[in-house]
């Protein structure tokens, strides 16, 4: 396993860790991550924080390199991380946004309560994980055409609603409205073209899933009100991103970042760390091709949703507006924009490097839909399959200290090989039924893999960032069904 | 000689393969990075294609190796069955692989490997006939 890490941490209060800047050269700001004091042990036991210190040595970094509570060892950033770069003077780096571009989650809402769709859970489930093409492989796969991909690209969301799979009302709920602006087809590569085109509209493999859960608790009832939900509704989450799509696109990006970073005089302490500088050729490159990976995951959650909507119709026999199955957000947990903030008093363009955090914009901010604008965005965290996920708010203290950004998820605790070991003859499957939870998976690995001790506690995760400040919870759902890759 | 190992990492997964030329150490950690994937042997037929790669160094030949693997592995739907490696240069490198069909009733994939990464990865001389490579894979 991982070494620990021992560097040198400052406790600023009972949430929030800083690693000065003098723990070694080349850092050119600090380092703050968001822990609870039961938590911060396990944030330390690998490299996850070194990388925090690596994010904050890159050149135009303003503010602090920030970790979220759900912090973990990844490559480059770690999991969890955020950083925000001058638009003048600083860089954008693949790194900073990882493989899986805009990996994000969607929920949509039912108007159906927990007690009227157990009696058909099982049946929705096989209908869910029969119409939604998930796990590695293209059967039941759509193959979209040149023309139709490079649409998915530049509109995103929109492309598929146009073509029917959705409603008009859908992308004013999708973060940037479901298509990032300056996305440009002729920066993504013919491989990466090759794997988009059957991949609209699958949700893959590893910690994707679809799920059936249930409203549980509710801690702030106007927002929630708000949000249009209730306790014991049905709601069913969404968490898959650009697929191998976003993957080729970040790989063609780190190669041509190499060479430039040698153009610029760029060192980084970590290859993964490969950049440009924003204002570059090859900066603008990869951001171009990012957005239209950005666009494509809308754009594949957008045709996951269509597929939801027309299971929910066959089981429950009623349409799908009759169900009340409207969207309630979709977020990007992997992904750089290019946003103003507030710094030191001034209004400043940033472009804010998510990687595994969440945009969690205030109240009041005009990117958020009208009907949220009063309470603040919605902001989703997935838990593990077994205990359930969460809806918070975004509050201004983030938009203050984080660049508006929010933890993403629970995060593991253990390797894939721990969990291996620790799941050896175990039944997961029956495990979770026991619980009242009905999972369908292509994979018996991915189930053991991903199983509740792998993972932190979520709850812990999103105390953490309500202790500090920077999100709210709203509502905690509880799993019902679950399909996984 | 071991050809390959796990490496454990909290979110992802890596491996070290040896080898005793670099050829081999290409090969070695190919066939590392398709254990993560399946247990599913292929006989090498069915399936050919040559594949060339370009990098400023021996890492990165390694890492473009791998991901040019994946992206084959990916489009063409085939589990490779063997990897030869034909010639290695400072900054260029050509192989070939042979595999055949995935057989999606057959073959359990266990799991996704969405690229290999350039976090601590390394391509090492340890003597004149050891090879040691390092890589760490985003799941």
């Amino acid at each position: 396993m991982a070494e620990k890490w021992k560097g040198p941490l400052e406790r600023l209060d009972d949430n929030r860790w800083v690693i000065p800047r003098t723990y070694k050269q080349g850092m050119r700001t600090d380092g703050i991550i968001y822990a609870g004091k039961d938590m911060i042990e396990a944030v330390l036991a690998d490299q996850a924080p070194e990388q925090v210190t690596n994010v904050a040595c890159l050149p135009g970094i303003v503010g602090r390199s920030m970790a979220m509570p759900d912090i973990h060892w990844g490559y480059g950033f770690p999991i969890g991380g955020v950083a925000a770069f001058d638009r003048a003077e600083g860089v954008i780096s693949p790194g900073g946004v990882g493989f899986d571009i805009n990996c994000g989650v969607r929920l949509v809402r039912t108007e159906l309560s927990g007690d009227e769709v157990q009696p058909r859970l099982k049946e929705l489930v096989n209908a869910l994980f029969r119409d939604v093409p998930s796990g590695l492989g293209s059967e039941g796969r759509q193959v979209f055409s040149q023309r139709d991909l490079t649409k998915v690209l530049t509109e995103g969301a929109r492309s598929l609603i146009k073509r029917g799979y959705g409603w008009k009302e859908d992308t004013t709920y999708l973060e940037e409205g479901g298509a990032m602006a300056g996305a440009d087809p002729a920066e993504v590569s013919e491989k990466a073209m090759k794997r988009g085109r059957e991949q609209v509209g699958t949700l893959g493999s590893g910690n994707h899933f679809l799920e059936v859960e249930v409203v549980e608790e509710i801690f702030h009832p106007d927002i929630a009100r708000s949000f249009g939900l209730f306790e014991g509704q049905v709601v069913v989450m969404i968490h898959t991103g650009s697929r191998g799509f976003g993957h080729q696109v970040c790989t063609d990006s780190l190669r041509l970042m190499q060479s430039a970073m040698k153009k610029y005089g760029i060192s980084v302490p970590d290859k993964q760390l490969a950049c440009a500088p924003l204002s570059s050729d090859e900066g603008k490159a990869y951001f171009a091709a990012m957005a239209c990976a950005a666009n494509f995951a809308w754009a594949n959650r957008q045709l996951i949703t269509h597929r939801v909507r027309e299971s929910f119709e066959t089981v429950f026999g009623s349409s799908a507006e009759k169900l009340g199955m409207h969207i309630l957000y979709d977020v990007a947990h992997n992904i750089a924009k290019l946003e103003r903030h507030r710094v030191t008093g001034k209004e400043l363009d940033v472009c804010v490097h998510r990687k595994g955090a969440t945009r969690a914009f205030a109240a009041g901010h005009p990117a958020l839909p009208e009907a949220y604008r009063a309470v603040g965005q919605p902001v989703l965290i997935p838990g593990d399959m077994g205990t359930g996920s969460y809806i918070l708010v975004g509050t201004q203290r983030a938009m203050e200290e984080t660049f508006g950004s929010t933890c993403h998820g629970a995060g593991r605790v253990l390797s894939r090989s721990q969990a291996d070991k620790q799941s050896r003859g175990r039944d997961i499957v029956a495990e979770l039924q026991e619980k009242g939870i009905t999972v369908m998976a292509k994979s018996r690995s991915t189930l053991r893999e991903e199983m509740t001790e792998a993972y932190k506690s979520v709850k812990a995760v999103v105390e953490t960032v309500e202790q500090s400040g920077i999100s709210l919870r709203v509502a905690s759902t509880r799993p019902m069904g679950v399909v996984k890759g | 000689m071991k050809r390959f190992e796990i490496l454990d990492h909290t979110a992802d997964i890596g491996i070290v393969a040896w080898g005793r030329n670099l050829p081999e150490l290409f090969s070695n950690a190919a066939e590392g990075m398709f254990s993560l994937i399946t247990d599913a042997k292929v006989s090498g037929e069915g399936f050919e294609t040559e594949i060339a790669v370009e990098g400023e160094d021996r890492v990165e030949l390694l890492v473009n190796w791998l991901n040019e693997l994946l992206y084959v592995f990916e489009t063409e739907e085939v589990l490779p069955g063997d990897f030869e490696i034909k010639r290695i240069g400072p900054v260029s490198m050509k192989g070939r692989v042979r595999g055949g069909p995935i057989d999606y009733t057959h073959h359990e994939l266990k799991r996704e490997i969405k690229a290999c990464t350039y976090y601590q990865a390394a391509v090492e001389e340890l003597g004149p006939t050891l090879w040691r490579a390092q890589v760490y894979f985003d799941m």
